[in-house]
């Protein structure tokens, strides 16, 4: 022990020896790890964003959607009834902090000549409170939308900055929507445009909002009705723990869709919408979907981000463990003498290996080390500047803030490769170190 | 018996595709207590017969006795640790670890062995070998901060700390003023007389070489004078 607690502290002040070396080669390797924690940081934290993003846009993290079935084989999406399904998130104690009812269609947007194709989603304004916090409107407000609601008049819409563009319509025009009722016949509705919000474009435009009412009337539903019933928990981590729940119960009351139908590969979502075409049924059934659900392609990313950030660290430290290669071999020729020296004091082959090796240790944590502070700095500054809610990348951000999060778990793996691939960098080199005859080592 | 014993040893060394013969068929054996003197000019093998006694080398042919025990056939672990225990090296340019003060340098012949120890005695001992090369000042200083001589000093107390029964010091004063290798070489005799370790430097200063009580004088690999002094009368 007290041998080893020498050979730790020549080691250390070997490193020190060389100050300019150790702090090139220890950059190298900070470089890498503060790189590697910052891709780790972002993707550690982009499900849980991209999560809530959508959370807010899908209003939900757990999903009930009615369907009935004629015998004719006429599908009708919707919830008529909706007491089974509120009581059961009330008798499970669920940890609900709010419920979201949306209907919603897929039609054309029709303004002097020009067509667009469109989802417009019915929403309760009134209760929809996050909603409006969340929806960035360049042009009209939210107040002028309630106004109208107050005055009867429920057509107002909120067109993304793409979609009012493509149509050349200003506030306050009015924009014809032809589409379907549930029953599938063919209707017209006329909205007034009352806002435009930004587009992020980047997973997609985003859909154009309605009130709730209105969209009902259009489809032809019940001013009670609606089509989707949102659950949102008090933490996302909850999802498919509740949803697995829920559905225990939900199946034992009504009929249901079958959960978890997907093949390889595919959307859990698309897979539970084709049973209803798929299968021979009728009367109504409910199906339940997840936020999860939706995004599983997110965990594909997050993966994928996680597997290039190995890459890139295997990458680097390839490069790097070339540089500590070399610049062993050195070190064991510069110190040659020192090693004969050693050795004739009676020091074993393997210390002088140990020796080379603690320093090649040292040398990785210290820029372990250095790389983490500096990544953390980086994550800290990062993290404090305001993009905003219209930033091209919000669906990535978290209330207009970069968020990152670490696992100390990633951290260690991140920390043990870099470890023992700069000790096996050094290993050949610290080897010859040994196995040199005192002599010769000496002598040189 | 003898401490060491060389009998008909010799070493060929491959020089590219020719042999170099550095030692030739020496014998002599060096008594316990002896202060001893192999003295030569350069390239007569004396460097080279320092080696094979300190076990840093092995013979070509021939074998090298230490303390009544052949060298050959140990492994390289046996004849390390036999290294630590019998032999203490003193060289020519110092060869002070750079990285640890005067203590640090002389205790870590201490913290190689099998057995380490207490950290109480490793003081007392060092702190004593300090005083008695008079580097007590110095103690917390390092290398590069030393003289040449106060190095050498370092370097045999380090030789001395493990109570070796031989010490070994290649052209100890070779790197020194005239003023300072007399300095050196007296306090070797000193520590020689003290501690009755057995004290065996090369040398090719005939000065220096005369202060030894047991001479042997080598020429091209071959010893070509073996006697002993009025010193070593005197002594005995």
């Amino acid at each position: 022990m007290k041998t080893l607690l020498k050979t730790v502290l020549i080691a250390l002040r070997n490193l020190n020896r060389q100050k300019r070396r150790t702090f090139l080669l220890g950059g190298a390797i900070a470089f890498g790890i503060a790189i590697v924690t910052l891709i780790n940081g972002f993707a550690g934290s982009f499900v849980e964003n991209v999560s809530e993003n959508f959370s807010n846009l899908l209003a939900g993290h757990i999903f009930v959607q009615g369907v009935e079935k004629t015998a004719a084989g006429k599908e009708y999406r919707t919830i008529a009834d909706d007491g089974i399904l509120l009581d059961i998130m009330t008798e499970q104690e669920m940890p609900v902090t709010f419920v979201s009812k949306r209907s919603e269609f897929t039609g054309s947007l029709i303004f002097q000549g020009e067509s667009i194709r469109q989802t417009v989603v019915g929403v309760d304004w009134d209760e929809e409170q996050y909603l409006r916090e969340r929806l960035v409107l360049l042009e009209g407000d939210f107040e002028n939308m309630l106004v109208m609601n107050d005055r009867g008049e429920r057509n107002g819409i909120i067109l993304t900055e793409a979609i009012a563009e493509a149509l050349n319509v200003e506030l306050g025009e009015r924009i014809i929507a032809r589409m379907r009722t549930v029953a599938g016949q063919q209707n017209v509705g006329e909205f007034v445009l009352a806002g435009v919000s930004y587009d992020p474009g980047l997973f997609g435009q985003l859909a154009a909002y309605a009130d709730l009412s209105y969209v009902n009337e259009l489809l032809t539903l019940q001013p009670k009705q609606y089509q989707t019933l949102g659950i949102f928990l008090t933490d996302l981590g909850l999802i498919d723990q509740e949803a697995e729940r829920y559905y225990e119960v939900l199946s034992q009351r009504v009929n249901v869709f079958d959960r978890a139908v997907e093949e390889d590969g595919q959307n859990p979502v698309e897979a539970l919408f084709e049973q209803a075409d798929e299968q021979t049924w009728t009367g109504v059934r409910y199906r339940l979907f997840t936020l999860n659900d939706v995004l599983s392609e997110v965990d594909e990313i997050v993966r994928l981000l996680n597997g290039a950030a190995l890459v890139i660290l295997l990458v680097l430290f390839v490069i790097i463990m070339v540089g500590i290669t070399n610049t062993f071999r050195m070190i064991m020729y510069e110190r040659v003498k020192e090693i004969g020296t050693m050795r004739a004091l009676g020091m074993q082959r393997p210390r002088v290996q140990v020796l080379f090796l603690l320093e090649a240790f040292f040398l990785a944590m210290g820029g372990v080390a250095f790389g983490l502070v500096v990544a953390g700095i980086i994550m800290l500054i990062l993290s404090r500047i305001y993009l905003g809610l219209d930033s091209a990348i919000f669906i990535l951000l978290k209330n207009g803030y970069f968020t990152f999060t670490v696992r100390p778990l990633q951290v260690a793996m991140n920390t043990g490769i870099v470890a023992a691939l700069t000790l096996l960098a050094a290993f050949l080199p610290s080897r010859k170190a040994a196995l040199m005859p005192p002599v010769d080592a000496l002598r040189a | 018996m003898s401490i060491v014993r060389l009998e008909d040893v010799h070493k060929v060394y491959p020089l590219g595709e020719t042999h170099v013969r550095a030692v030739n068929g020496v014998t002599f054996a060096i008594e316990r207590g002896d202060f001893i003197s192999i003295a030569g000019p350069s390239g007569s093998g004396k460097s080279t017969i320092l080696n094979m006694i300190g076990c840093i080398d092995t013979p070509t042919e021939g074998s090298v006795y230490i303390d009544g025990r052949p060298t050959s056939g140990l492994t390289d672990r046996q004849i390390t640790r036999l290294r630590h225990q019998f032999i203490g090296f003193i060289f020519q340019s110092f060869n002070l670890v750079p990285v640890l003060n005067v203590f640090e340098n002389i205790e870590f012949p201490l913290l190689l062995g099998s057995e380490v120890a207490s950290k109480e005695e490793r003081k007392e001992y060092v702190d004593f070998l300090i005083e008695e090369v008079d580097l007590t000042r110095w103690r917390t200083h390092r290398p590069n901060e030393l003289s040449g001589g106060q190095r050498q000093r370092v370097a045999i107390a380090r030789a001395l700390v493990t109570r070796p029964q031989i010490v070994l010091a290649d052209e100890p004063t070779a790197n020194l003023d005239s003023k300072t290798g007399e300095g050196i070489i007296e306090l070797m005799k000193r520590i020689n007389r003290e501690l009755e370790t057995t004290f065996i430097f090369s040398t090719h200063d005939p000065s220096i070489m005369e202060i030894a009580d047991h001479i042997i004088r080598l020429l091209d690999g071959s010893v070509i004078e073996d006697r002993r002094t009025a010193t070593a009368g005197a002594k005995a």
